[in-house]
């Protein structure tokens, strides 16, 4: 013979899981019926404020293959992150202007920059300027040593570098540079060389 | 009484057969790592351990079989993975596939034994390219790419430091080509040098190129480039002819600086 209690709990969760269901159920409606957002248009904006400050900026260029310093003034923040941000942003836009020396689609961008003490900065690249990216060992390779030799110049004490793409680990940037693992600052240094004219 | 003692026996039995197991894995394990290192080794001498479950026992850095030198070619991409879109027409995979079969000929026809890690158009992840690289112990590990970009070849080695700490018998996968580097680095050099001598351009460069990390023997990449802007040249038997001819007398002075004996049989 089940006890009376029982039943009546057993009853009342069943109840209250019918009715949780209903709940979820019109959530799920009410959610599926909003207007979608558009895709989340964040993204590193080209410092507007700060004094304007000399810093080395490492170009690409596809002909003939090389990584060449160069001097820009550029408005910089002070804090070590918005510094980062400011650098890849006015990095990028060398590549996406016209007449690039090496050609990045248009609305390519650093999505965020992360530094993580002691070191450790993670980059987030938008698919925009993986997907407009030639595929290619050098042409690949390039970008990357620019990307990073640009942030480790400017902002010291970097060692490492982590590179995602919007926001997910991917294995390579276009089928050839290995992203799946930690960029080390001082390797990318010797590549820097090696591809400097 | 005597259904008690059956009782303890039997539970004894299952208790004994418990423990037997990971006792007989324990001593099959010892006596596996205790086994001597393969006779013709150089380097270390210490057996090294796979990283991945998938990859069998590998040989340590330097391995240089005495009786069969064997160059593996690699060539990148295949199946799903198609490379780069060279033009509409010519995928990187296709070209990689067809001068990586003109390369092992032109190595053959040197008395250098050759292999491909693909011979078809077959999926294959860089991991699954490294553990059979690693597995067959060539002298010599090759990874073909092409690019649409005219400039000369690009010899790649492996963008890592070289080896500084001994972990003893394991070795971490993603730095498995740290105690070989100094021995890429120096190939790369001298194929840059025979490349070159043939009136090709030719460039060294070190790169973040996967499955170079994860092989333990001597690795270099290679990136094919058209001569001129027309990249249907890739699918010229001159061009490849040309390239494999110079890619192979390339590497037959890199085996023998390698000390091995191209023309030793298997």
């Amino acid at each position: 013979m089940i006890p009376r209690q029982f039943l009546i709990t057993i009853t009342l969760l069943f109840g209250l899981s019918i009715a949780m269901s209903v709940y979820v159920w019109q959530l799920q409606r009410r959610e599926a019926a909003m207007p979608q957002p558009a895709a989340k248009a964040e993204h590193v904006a080209p410092p507007t404020s700060g004094p304007m400050e000399r810093v080395t900026v490492y170009v690409a260029y596809d002909d003939p293959g090389e990584l060449r310093p160069q001097s820009i003034s550029i408005p910089l923040e002070s804090g070590r992150q918005q510094r980062a941000e400011g650098l890849l942003a006015a990095l990028i836009s060398i590549y996406t202007a016209k007449n690039s020396p090496h050609p990045l689609a248009a609305g390519a961008e650093v999505r965020e920059v992360f530094l993580v003490d002691p070191g450790v900065a993670v980059l987030d690249l938008n698919s925009a300027l993986v997907d407009g990216q030639v595929s290619g060992v050098l042409a690949e390779e390039l970008t990357m040593a620019s990307i990073i030799q640009t942030l480790s110049t400017n902002v010291p004490g970097l060692t490492q570098v982590k590179i995602l793409v919007d926001g997910k680990q991917r294995e390579t940037l276009a089928g050839h540079a290995d992203l799946s693992g930690f960029y080390e600052v001082a390797q990318v240094g010797e590549v820097a060389k090696e591809l400097s004219p | 009484m005597r259904s008690n003692n059956k009782k303890l026996s039997g539970w004894a039995s299952c208790w004994l057969a418990v423990n037997a197991i990971p006792l007989l894995l324990t001593i099959g394990l010892m006596r596996a790592q205790t086994t001597p290192a393969t006779p013709g080794l150089q380097g270390s001498g210490s057996p090294q351990t796979p990283a991945t479950p998938s990859s069998p026992v590998q040989a340590p850095p330097g391995f240089i079989p005495a009786a069969k030198p064997m160059v593996m070619i690699d060539p990148a991409h295949g199946g799903s993975e198609s490379g780069a879109v060279l033009n509409p027409a010519i995928l990187e995979k296709d070209v990689t596939l067809a001068a990586a079969r003109r390369l092992r000929g032109d190595l053959n026809a040197h008395g250098i034994l050759a292999e491909l890690v693909r011979d078809g158009d077959i999926t294959l992840s860089t991991d699954d390219r490294a553990a059979k690289a690693n597995s067959e112990h060539p002298v010599l590990y090759i990874c073909l790419h092409a690019t649409s970009e005219a400039g000369g070849m690009k010899i790649y080695s492996a963008m890592l430091g070289e080896a500084q700490e001994n972990n003893g018998p394991f070795v971490d996968w993603n730095t498995a080509q740290s105690s070989s580097l100094a021995s890429s680095r120096s190939a790369q050099q001298q194929l840059a040098a025979a490349i070159q001598k043939s009136g090709i351009s030719a460039r060294s460069l070190r790169a973040p190129l996967r499955p170079l990390n994860n092989v333990t023997t001597t690795a270099l990449g290679i990136e094919l480039a058209p001569t001129t802007a027309d990249v249907s040249q890739f699918m010229s038997a001159d061009y490849q002819q040309n390239m494999a001819a110079v890619l192979a007398n390339g590497i037959a002075e890199v085996l023998s600086s390698l000390g091995t004996n191209p023309g030793a049989s298997r």
